[in-house]
Parts: structure tokens; C-alpha cells; sequence
């Protein structure tokens, strides 16, 4: 492979995964590194075929990568369609989904009112009620940060507004909380509970247990 | 307010008090250290979690009080040469002197230092050193982890005479029982004292011979535990929650019983340990008369060791996590340690020998790792 343009390059014979795409793009692997080819041309750019030797030559700049190809391990063609997309892990949606089945996690005798509860401002991850009646508006995090505390403050300031709920209580409750964050959210009377994701999902560690 | 003290006393006793000093103060104030002089001079320090305050013999000029940066103090008391250390206030400032060094510190408003908490009722003492080693052999196994803030604690019970104390992260558990002295003979309280203070605190009050505890009645409010030895008293808020039963996590009865040295046993796991791989476990086999430590498998780079021991039941084969192993080992105080074993799936039982130091008041239960893990 030969790579002539604003600089040259050469990769010495040797066997190569050579990916075309239909953008046009031509990328060649080697069987490492993962995602990044050894070298590629990006689209658009046009491929041309004369026997042994293949010309990706691209369109605006004129950069050209020569493939001299010996022999052809496996040479086959695939159809992918429509790409539906990255789908994020979700957590902070599960998170919320399994604290509220598992509410007493932040305390004996705690009852969700529910998920989602609406506010002027939007809604709060979930509001219930802790074991003497009194309402607690919860905040739910992956990473419980300074933001997250000031968010849960703006909610507080509004339910604390409504006398069918009021007072209502503050608890900010993430995989993990910043110590920033913890201080904030102490200096301001709200509670921090650290979740524990894999235990209310009920996947327990393979390092064997006491209890 | 004006008084002079010796370098070395006024040293120790404003780094001890700064240890409370909040890292991220939510009030300015609480990032000062209180000098409160009468007859005495008192330093404290406030974290709403926790509360210090020392106390020394200083030759006083003029009583007074005064709030400065705990921190800057501390350092600077650290540095300054061993001469006399004469304090005084002047208007808003505050000067340090010693020798020919002097030190002029901005004041913070004293009015605006909360009061520290009450120290609860006297519940009785306890051998300063005894109390320092239960606490340390015991808090080594308390949990780290925030997602269960229960077992970041010590869970104290007291019983007349006998206190125990307890801690478990659920892959080890420490119980150490010892004898006090209770105020009433027929005591009875429970308490969760957060594990890391009560370590520090133990440690720290082993400049007087006793400690006095104090434990607030659990009527509502909030749990406090004191404690108070050679000048020195600190308080911390409890935590809430229900500790794990623990007394029944020991078995009932057990296969087989080994011993071993100690020193060369903890030194061979540390040894066999070093190919062992993050969360790969020694394996150990006791057979009559020999212990064969092993560690790392297959492809990996591998150790064997092979020591003496006494068996006394079933040869047994068992694996462990190495530092949690380690750490029990560290923790009996006793040349000699006894393993109790039932299988090589159920917990195993870490003791000293009996008798040369009554070793046998501490319990360091194991859960092991599979095999084959």
C-alpha cells in the first residue's frame, strides 16, 4: 500500500483486513488497535480497480492510496442497512426505576408517592414519603456532583411551596457522590445516600460473602 | 488575652485538636481552631460531625478568647523552635512568638463558632492502651464502602463489665471482647461509632492512663459517644441503622484446628502472595505437621511455600483472600495463631493462642474464595 499525497507512507506486503464502505471511505486494518486503521482515505473519494492494483483517489484534494493487492484471502460484501443508533447505558433511568421498587433502600418504613413528580420547573426523580409521613423529594445521579445538589435545592424551594406537601425533605442519591457535593448537600439539610447499582439489581459479586 | 507555654506542649496539643478540622469548611468559621484561655488554655475544633478539644497548662497573663485558622496554626506551631511560645491579641490580630520568630494571624468572628456539643453522661473508663489496641484490631475489618454506611461502623456493646466491639464488611468479620469499668454495675447500651474516627480517637488517647466514655441515652435525638483521657476530649455523632447479627456468623462447631507461627505465616502469604494477581486468592494446605502456601495459576507466574504447622481433625485445602488474611494475622496480637476450619466453603475462625495473652478475646472471622477461583 502507497499513500501519495501531502505526505507518503508506505505498509510493507503483508496480509490486511482492506474495509470499503458505502460512503465511499477505504480503511486498511491490521489485527490490532480495535477501531483505528493503520490507513485510510476518508469519503468522499473514488476507487478505481485495474487488475492487482487498487487507485482511491480522493475527490477534492486529489490525496491518493494505492493498494497492490497479491492474493485475496476472502472477499465478501455485506448490506448493514439503516444504523439504529448508540443506545446509552440508561443508568440514571434504571437507577430511578429501581430505587422506586426498592424505596426502603434509603430508610425503613419509606413509601413512594411517585416517580417522576411533577413541577413547574420539571419533574423530580421521585417523591415518597419516609417512615414518620414526612415527604422526601429524592434526586437521582450517576455521579452525584455540585449541579446535581443545586438541582434538587430548586425543587425543594417549590414543593416547599405547596402546603399539601410541605416541609418536604431533600435526599440526593447517586452511585457515587463527590465530596463537594456531599458538603453542599449537608450544609443545606439534604441527605446523601450512595446507591449500590449491581445490589438493586440483585447481581451479587462472585467473591463469596459472610452474609 | 495573653499566655506563654512550652513549644512542645502547645504543639502536640493544637495538632491533635486540627485533626478535626473540617477539609471543606460549609462556614468559614469552622475553619478556625477556638483558643479559649482561663486557667487554662482549651483548643477546639468542630466539624458538626465530630468535636475535639485539648486542654494545657499555660501560664496566663490576661484570659481570653479567640478564633484563628486552625491550619496556619498548626503549621506554624509545628516549625517554631522549642522555646517558650508567649500568644496574645492585639485589636483584631493576633501574634505568635517564639524565640525571634513572630507571627501576626487574622482573627475570625469567635461569636460565630457554634458551641461544641455537650459531652454526654459518664458511662465509665477503660485502660487507655487496652481501649487503643481492641478498637484497631476491630476497625481493620469495618467497611470503606458508602453504599452501606452500617457497616462503616464499630458496633460497641456494653454489658455491666464486658464491652464488645464488632465490625464486619461482609467478607470479614472482628469481634473483641474486654472488661471496663462502668459507672453502674448493671449497664446496658448499644452504639454505632463511625469505624475511621474511633480508630483515630483510640489512638490519640493514649497519652493519659484511662479513658472515660460517654454515651448519650438513646432517647431519641441524635446518638453521641465521648471520650475523654489525659486532657483531651472529643465527641462524634453515631450512626444510625441495625448492625448485622453477627454473633451467630461464627459456626457452631469446626473440622479441624491449626497452628502456626505467627510472624513466618504472615510473612510467607506476603511472600506467595506477590504473583497473586488483583482478586486471586493464596491457597492454603494444611495436612498433619505442613501448611503449603500457593498462589497465582495456569499460565501465570506461580509460588508455592511450604512451612511448619500443627493440624489437629481433617486435612483441609482453602483459599483466601491475601490482604484480608493479612490483615487478621496482623490483628490476634499472638505468636501463635490458630485457624479453625469446618469446609473449605464455609468461614474460617483467626484467634491467638490463649494464655499468653489472652488472645483469645479477639475473633477474626474469614470468609474464604473459591478454590478454583
Amino acid at each position: 500500500m502507497d499513500y501519495v499525497g501531502r505526505l507518503t507512507a508506505h505498509l510493507p506486503m503483508a496480509p490486511r483486513l482492506v474495509l470499503m464502505k458505502s460512503d465511499g471511505s477505504v480503511s486498511i486494518h491490521a489485527d490490532d488497535r480495535a477501531y483505528k486503521p493503520l490507513n485510510w482515505m476518508n469519503p468522499p473519494c473514488t476507487a478505481r480497480e485495474e487488475e492487482d492494483v487498487w487507485t482511491v483517489t480522493h475527490d477534492k484534494s486529489g490525496e491518493k492510496l494505492i493498494l497492490t493487492i497479491e492474493e485475496i484471502l476472502h472477499d465478501s460484501s455485506h448490506e448493514l442497512g439503516v444504523d439504529p443508533g448508540l443506545v446509552k447505558d440508561g443508568v440514571e433511568a434504571h437507577l430511578q426505576e429501581l430505587l422506586a421498587g426498592h424505596i426502603t433502600t434509603l430508610g425503613d418504613g419509606y413509601t413512594l408517592i411517585r416517580r417522576e413528580f411533577p413541577t413547574a420547573i420539571g419533574p423530580v426523580d421521585i417523591l415518597c414519603r419516609d417512615g414518620a409521613g414526612g415527604t422526601v423529594a429524592v434526586e437521582i445521579k450517576r455521579r452525584g456532583e455540585i449541579d446535581g445538589v443545586e438541582q434538587l435545592t430548586r425543587y425543594l424551594e417549590l414543593l416547599n411551596r405547596d402546603p399539601m406537601l410541605r416541609p418536604v425533605r431533600g435526599i440526593f442519591a447517586a452511585q457515587e457522590i463527590k465530596p463537594q457535593a456531599k458538603v453542599l448537600a449537608l450544609d443545606r439539610g439534604i441527605g446523601c445516600v450512595t446507591l449500590d447499582y449491581n445490589g438493586l439489581r440483585g447481581i451479587e459479586s462472585d467473591v463469596p460473602t459472610l452474609f | 488575652m495573653k499566655f506563654r507555654v512550652d513549644r512542645d506542649v502547645l504543639a502536640e496539643a493544637v495538632a491533635w485538636t486540627a485533626r478535626t478540622l473540617p477539609v471543606r469548611p460549609p462556614v468559614p468559621v469552622l475553619a478556625g481552631m477556638l483558643l479559649d484561655v482561663d486557667e487554662r488554655l482549651r483548643l477546639s475544633s468542630f466539624d458538626y460531625e465530630v468535636s475535639a478539644q485539648g486542654s494545657v497548662d499555660v501560664d496566663v497573663e490576661e484570659p481570653g478568647s479567640v478564633l484563628v485558622s486552625g491550619r496556619l496554626l498548626a503549621e506554624i506551631t509545628r516549625s517554631l523552635d522549642s522555646q517558650p511560645v508567649e500568644i496574645s491579641t492585639d485589636g483584631s490580630k493576633v501574634t505568635v512568638a517564639c524565640g525571634g520568630a513572630k507571627f501576626t494571624l487574622l482573627t475570625l468572628p469567635a461569636e460565630d463558632y457554634p458551641s461544641l456539643p455537650d459531652m454526654p453522661q459518664l458511662s465509665g473508663a477503660v485502660g487507655s492502651d487496652v481501649f487503643a489496641s481492641a478498637v484497631g484490631q476491630v476497625a481493620v475489618a469495618a467497611g470503606r464502602d458508602d453504599t452501606l454506611p452500617v457497616l462503616t461502623g464499630v458496633r460497641v456493646e456494653i454489658e455491666g463489665e464486658k464491652v464488645t466491639l464488632a465490625s464486619t464488611d461482609r467478607y470479614r468479620l472482628a469481634v473483641r471482647e474486654l472488661t471496663w469499668k462502668p459507672q453502674q454495675p448493671d449497664i446496658s447500651a448499644i452504639a454505632l461509632v463511625p469505624a475511621k474516627t474511633l480508630a483515630d480517637t483510640a489512638k490519640s488517647l493514649t497519652s493519659g492512663a484511662e479513658v472515660a466514655i460517654a454515651l448519650s441515652s438513646e432517647t431519641g435525638g441524635e446518638g453521641m459517644i465521648g471520650f475523654e483521657g489525659g486532657g483531651r476530649r472529643t465527641t462524634t455523632r453515631l450512626l444510625d441503622g441495625e448492625f448485622p447479627k453477627f454473633r451467630a456468623l461464627f459456626p457452631n462447631e469446626t473440622n479441624s484446628l491449626a497452628e502456626v507461627q505467627t510472624g513466618p505465616f504472615a510473612e510467607a502469604v506476603k511472600r506467595v502472595a506477590l504473583v497473586a494477581e488483583r482478586n486471586t486468592p493464596v491457597r492454603l494446605a494444611f495436612s498433619q505437621g505442613e501448611l503449603v502456601l500457593e498462589a497465582g495459576t495456569g499460565d501465570e507466574a506461580q509460588a508455592v511455600e511450604s512451612m511448619e504447622a500443627t493440624l489437629e481433625g481433617d486435612d483441609i485445602k482453602i483459599a483466601f483472600n491475601p490482604q484480608f488474611l493479612l490483615d487478621g494475622l496482623a490483628a490476634i496480637d499472638s505468636d501463635v495463631a490458630r485457624l479453625h476450619f469446618t469446609t473449605s466453603t464455609k468461614p474460617a475462625v483467626i484467634t491467638g493462642k490463649p494464655g499468653d495473652d489472652g488472645g483469645a478475646d479477639y475473633r477474626y472471622l474469614l470468609m474464604p474464595v473459591r478454590l478454583n477461583a
